[in-house]
């Protein structure tokens, strides 16, 4: 773990801990839930009709592990959590192979559709946010996020210094932030 | 919490997952790391609704006599590489309106891609009781859809009025 730090978020107990192991609170494990289903969406994508079914099972996995005290680390649960998710979604993708639906239309889910309003509200603070950046931060926000260019790469572009590319940077993800929070959506 | 990333590497980490350029040990390593990290996985989340946000705002909603008609701002391509051809799938399966026209007058190109995400869109709008049509397709464009029998199922009219109008039968 070179670039990370180890941080402990212990929601499973210490083996030396006065409380019962694997006590998961319910805040702790929806918070985990969240995570997961993004990271089973990012590999199996928005149409698959298993993912939460995905998720559950590496919950599942996770606790078990948490309570035959398999989980050496507890400092590194999100790298546990990881390998677990990994193995679920391996498994998963070895049994579509070996049986695949026999009508795929059947299971795709119907995507839930926003409520008109809710909608045109988080339209509207989008468009806010987007039309409140200068062309020029816009422009740094796209090459970083869609066309991929690195920090230096923008920053010669645009004849920007490091502290001028944070605060670019960090000046837009903060006005996202809040436009977000007026409805959050998850 | 604060994880003690560097916040400028970990946004440029960030970018890369949500482009899929970051290489699968690096994208292990990522993912390892916010599913223990709450500070991480909200940046990840903000950022991207930023890109798609980004994608997205060359698309725009405007009603005509009850029915949603969605453009694009500048010229698009919707072809496999563009980035305009999952935005247009995910609004008009985030659109709560059945009855949907897409005016493809700045589509300058489609690919099977871009029929794919058109099919897709027609689909899940019969599904809700709904039609979807096409309006002001280029020539080029035009052409496509007819050769490819979709413009039997997505019918495409020249002038948005009678595509309004064609809902009414």
């Amino acid at each position: 773990m070179g670039l990370y730090p180890a941080i402990d978020v212990s929601p499973v107990r210490q083996s030396d801990s006065p409380v019962p192991e694997t006590t998961l609170t319910e805040p702790e494990l929806e918070r985990l839930r969240l995570k997961l289903r993004y990271k089973v969406l990012y590999h199996v994508g928005h149409n698959c009709a298993d993912v939460d079914d995905l998720v559950q099972e590496t919950l599942a996995r996770f606790i078990r592990a948490g309570q035959n005290h398999q989980i050496r680390n507890t400092m590194e649960l999100g790298a546990f959590l990881n390998g677990v998710c990994r193995n679920v979604i391996l498994e998963y993708r070895r049994r579509m192979r070996r049986e695949p639906p026999i009508d795929p239309e059947a299971c795709q889910p119907e995507t839930a559709i926003r409520p008109d309003a809710e909608h045109f509200e988080i339209r509207q603070a989008i468009d806010h946010g987007l039309a409140e950046l200068a062309d020029r931060d816009r422009a740094v926000l796209r090459a970083l996020y869609l066309d991929g260019k690195d920090k230096d790469a923008i920053c010669a572009e645009w004849n920007m210094t490091d502290a001028q590319f944070r605060v670019v940077l960090f000046r837009a993800k903060e006005r996202f932030r809040r436009a977000y929070n007026l409805k959050p959506d998850k | 919490m604060n994880c003690g990333m560097e916040p400028i590497q970990r946004e440029q980490i960030i970018a890369r997952y949500l482009s899929r350029s970051l290489d699968s040990d690096a994208v292990e390593e990522f993912e390892g790391h916010y599913l223990g990290c709450d500070e991480c996985f909200e940046e990840l989340r903000v950022s991207e609704r930023i890109a798609a946000d980004l994608r997205a705002s060359n698309l725009a909603w405007r009603q005509n006599e009850g029915v949603s008609v969605l453009q694009f701002r500048n010229n698009a391509e919707l072809t496999h590489s563009a980035r305009e051809l999952d935005e247009l799938r995910r609004e008009v399966l985030e659109q709560s309106d059945s009855r949907v026209i897409i005016d493809l007058g700045r589509v300058t190109k489609i690919d099977s891609a871009g029929l794919g995400q058109l099919m897709s869109c027609y689909t899940h709008l019969v599904r809700n009781q709904g039609a979807l049509k096409v309006v002001n397709a280029s020539a080029e464009v035009k052409k496509v859809l007819d050769m490819t029998g979709i413009s039997t199922l997505i019918p495409s009219f020249a002038d948005e009025s009678e595509a309004v109008r064609s809902f009414e039968n």
